[in-house]
């Protein structure tokens, strides 16, 4: 291990082995002190230790921690143990990895995230090494932080490059294209034919199951139908364990906290299907059921309830997630989020792979823009969840790099005002990297949007759906 | 020639005029990955929706948003505001993201009369190809059940022999462009296929004889440097013009408005033509919209450097063009490693305010490849 490393891989495994080397109270209360010692911290580590230690968070941030600390260290040691390290986006389905002894899976979008979250300088610097190759601009931070780093040739470099984004977005697939020509990874598919008939899915599963064929012979491993069978049983629980999350959600005052949205889909990315990941969903479990139990809610009352239609902003947990609940607002979780897994078959090993293939498909983004049409099941998952979970407004994030979504989003709006009548708010900032809207204006707009219009058309009762259900 | 440069200026030129006013249908498309055959083999004009470098999009941005692409949100704009009110229909393809949401609003806010989306794949691959296939069958049938004409075998063998005899007139024009003394300026063939792609095949037919005898005997000189193009759609003669008045002679291309469009298309003898199709548009589509065929995109333009004698590369992206924009750099990356200059540049679609920031960078472009 390099005492001083300076690639972002290699510093958020630096953190995390630190962190997973000490028994859970000491970190929790060790965190909670240097809260205490703000002065002794940068105000990027500070920042992001004054949202996972707030009292609401801290439980589940501890296990959430202990959990990507396993995942991040067993890519560290993959090489040693004679295992491969296979990079993978967010919207493919990590248990198709855990199911392998000899390959483990690391996600590009949560390696950012974490270095824009728990790293002094936030990933930005990464970032600026992409930049200096001429990538453009308008690339995804959520990839190009990481990959950045990956660039640099500096941090570690993954075995192989696994892109599910053809047909969901195009501008993940090609900053995955671009980092295995660049560095000569290999490179395997799994592409998304627009096409919500039988004959779209049917082929897809025929890609899973040659995308499986390709990953054997490169991995050297056949994949055993026990061992996928084990990860798709815990897999099916973690299932379980989103839908109770889910149910929760529908308390009003909201007894979930806003972060869990974050916890939730950080497990979907990493360690869905394994003991780490049923652990840190069972933590999340039982905490908002307590909470549930003592109707708590971090604000005096909730004010809003609030769907946040594709991502969330990370560049500022506290500054996000904890400020908007500390003002009654509730993130009831985001796109990312809307991926209802489903449980799976285990009786056969066609039936498995056919799940990860159905998983695969219902993965954010995927299911959504990677629909037929873009705005189809994507206007369809959001009403959904509006309905589902009571919301009083939508909002639009409007990370500028998702050009799919930028795409549809007017007809999104239209069509959500006109089907619920409550209002979907349109932001404009840049998710992972806060140079492009600072979280103060980005606070205030939410807050002026929730005061000026969510508030006067809840007094107005001009919701369609709670009419509605009213009348029946 | 002069006919060719002043219709292709024009949305609704005389020949679309005359085909309407015979009562026949028209049906726009915007990727080059549709196979236009199927569409006259029904007897109706395939129509490549453009935007002639019109770059107001105030009605198109209350739908798409300023990270979209500018092209797309020009061709939206002309959409909604009634310019292609002559459409009988569209044929949207999974092209990109930007592409996708354009037909979506487009469709969204102003119904078309006909609606297909051909679904293309991104890898070539057996299954993907048969599946692409299938596609072209259904985008077959939609015709006929829409627009109630057969299509069969015969028509679409007809149109296949057609489009390989002016595959062939467009190596021929392009022989004569990337000849030492070129017979064509970039400018010109860009109007060539702007006009190409918006009106009746046999008349193209018929216009590329024409212009081919016209400028058999025809040199261009006074240009300091012969530059290959490549990377975005474009439609901008305009822009072509402003690089070639500084001197800068656009000798070849890798334009989906250009040599993309025809070169790579393989026709090989099979009994089915819809099987003929398939292969000829999928495999060689060489749009950075597909994926596991970098080498194959790099190939292409590198052997068009070799044969047009270029002596520098312009690899140009639409703002927010994601596809093109990372493939210009790996391109970059790789023609520079051949020695070959590049300028890489990322502009507004039509954007009259960037004309003097790209024209002085041509020109230094131009300074650096010619040592002065």
């Amino acid at each position: 291990m390099k005492l001083f490393p300076v690639g972002l891989f290699d510093r958020l495994a630096n953190q995390l082995a630190f962190l997973s080397i000490w028994p859970a109270p000491i970190v929790r209360t060790f965190g909670s002190l240097l809260l205490k010692a703000k002065r002794i911290l940068d105000d990027d580590t500070y920042n992001a230790l004054s949202a996972l230690f707030a009292e609401r968070n801290k439980d589940v941030s501890m296990a959430f921690l202990k959990m990507l600390s396993k995942w991040i260290s067993s890519a560290k040691n993959a090489s040693g143990e004679g295992k491969k390290v296979l990079l993978v986006p967010f919207n493919f389905p990590v248990e198709a990895i855990h199911a392998f002894d000899k390959a483990v899976p690391l996600t590009s979008e949560v390696l950012s995230t974490l270095g824009v979250i728990g790293l002094k300088g936030q990933g930005e610097q990464y970032w600026d090494m992409a930049m200096a190759l001429g990538l453009p601009d308008h690339m995804c931070s959520a990839n190009t932080v990481e990959l950045g780093s990956v660039l640099s040739e500096e941090d570690f470099k993954p075995d192989a490059i696994i892109s599910s984004a053809p047909g969901g977005c195009d501008v993940n697939s090609k900053i995955h294209e671009f980092v295995s020509n660049y560095l000569g990874i290999p490179q395997f598919f799994l592409q998304k034919p627009p096409d919500d008939s039988g004959k779209g899915f049917k082929l897809y599963t025929i890609y899973m199951h040659k995308l499986i064929k390709q990953l054997e012979e490169f991995i050297g491993e056949k994949m055993s139908e026990e061992k996928l069978r084990r990860v798709m049983e815990k897999a099916n629980r973690c299932t379980e364990l989103y839908y109770e999350i889910w149910d929760i959600h529908k308390a009003v005052p909201c007894p979930v906290p806003n972060l869990f949205s974050l916890f939730l889909y950080g497990v979907r990315f990493t360690m869905w299907g394994t003991d780490e990941g049923i652990e840190t969903l069972e933590t999340m479990v039982k905490i908002a059921k307590k909470r549930l139990q003592e109707k708590a809610y971090p604000a005096e009352k909730e004010v809003a309830r609030c769907i946040w239609c594709y991502t969330s902003y990370y560049f500022d947990l506290a500054g996000f997630f904890n400020w908007m609940e500390e003002q009654g607002y509730t993130h009831l979780g985001d796109g990312l989020d809307l991926c209802f897994p489903k449980i799976i078959d285990t009786s056969s090993m066609d039936n498995m792979v056919e799940g990860l293939a159905l998983s695969a498909w219902n993965m954010p983004m995927t299911r959504q823009v990677g629909g037929e049409s873009m705005s189809g099941s994507w206007t369809e998952d959001v009403i959904y969840a509006v309905t589902e979970l009571n919301a009083d407004c939508v909002i639009y994030c409007g990370h500028h790099s998702c050009k799919q979504t930028w795409s549809v989003v007017s007809i999104l709006r239209n069509e959500v005002q006109k089907r619920t009548g409550i209002p979907l708010l349109v932001l404009q900032g840049d998710s992972w990297i806060k140079r492009m809207t600072p979280i103060s204006v980005l606070q205030k707009e939410i807050d002026e949007f929730i005061k000026n219009v969510v508030l006067r058309k809840k007094a107005q009762g001009k919701r369609k759906i709670r009419r509605s259900k009213k009348e029946d | 020639m002069d006919e060719i440069l002043k219709q292709s200026q024009l949305i609704e030129n005389d020949y679309v005029k005359q085909w309407k006013n015979s009562a026949k249908p028209v049906v726009g498309y915007i990727c080059v990955a549709t196979p236009i055959e199927i569409i006259e083999a029904g007897g109706i004009l395939p129509y490549r929706v453009r935007a002639l470098g019109s770059s107001s999009t105030e009605i198109a941005d209350a739908h798409l948003s300023r990270f979209n692409c500018s092209f797309c949100r020009s061709c939206l704009n002309l959409g909604l505001s009634g310019a292609y009110d002559f459409l009988d229909g569209m044929i949207e393809t999974n092209g990109c993201d930007h592409l996708r949401g354009m037909i979506e609003n487009w469709n969204y806010v102003k119904k078309f009369a006909f609606f297909h989306y051909l679904r293309v794949p991104q890898i070539v691959e057996e299954d993907s190809m048969t599946y692409f296939e299938e596609e072209l069958r259904l985008y077959q049938k939609a015709l006929e059940g829409h627009f109630g004409r057969k299509i069969d075998d015969e028509g679409l063998w007809a149109q296949i022999q057609l489009q390989n005899r002016i595959r062939e007139k467009l190596k021929t024009i392009y022989q004569m462009r990337e000849r030492e003394q070129s017979s064509f300026t970039g400018a010109e063939i860009l109007s060539i296929f702007l006009l190409g792609s918006a009106i009746p095949s046999s008349v193209l037919e018929k216009l590329l004889d024409r212009v081919i005898e016209e400028r058999r005997n025809k040199t261009l000189d006074g240009y300091k440097a012969r530059l290959l193009i490549a990377g975005s759609i474009t439609d901008e003669v305009n822009f072509i013009k402003e690089i070639e008045n500084i001197g800068g002679l656009v000798v070849s291309d890798a334009l989906c408005y250009g040599s993309r469009a025809f070169w790579p298309r393989v026709y090989e003898e099979q009994k089915d033509p819809i099987k003929v199709l398939a292969k000829m548009y999928l495999e060689n589509l060489l749009c950075p919209r597909m994926f596991n065929d970098f080498s194959k995109r790099r190939e292409f333009v590198l052997n068009a450097v070799q044969r047009a004698k270029v002596e520098g590369v312009i690899l140009v992206h639409n703002k927010f063009c994601d596809v093109h924009g990372v493939d210009n750099v790996q391109l970059r990356i790789a023609l520079e490693k051949e020695g070959i200059p590049v300028l890489q540049l990322e502009k507004d679609y039509g954007g009259k305010a960037d004309t003097g920031r790209l024209k002085t960078r041509v020109q230094a472009f131009l300074e650096r490849i010619k040592g002065h």
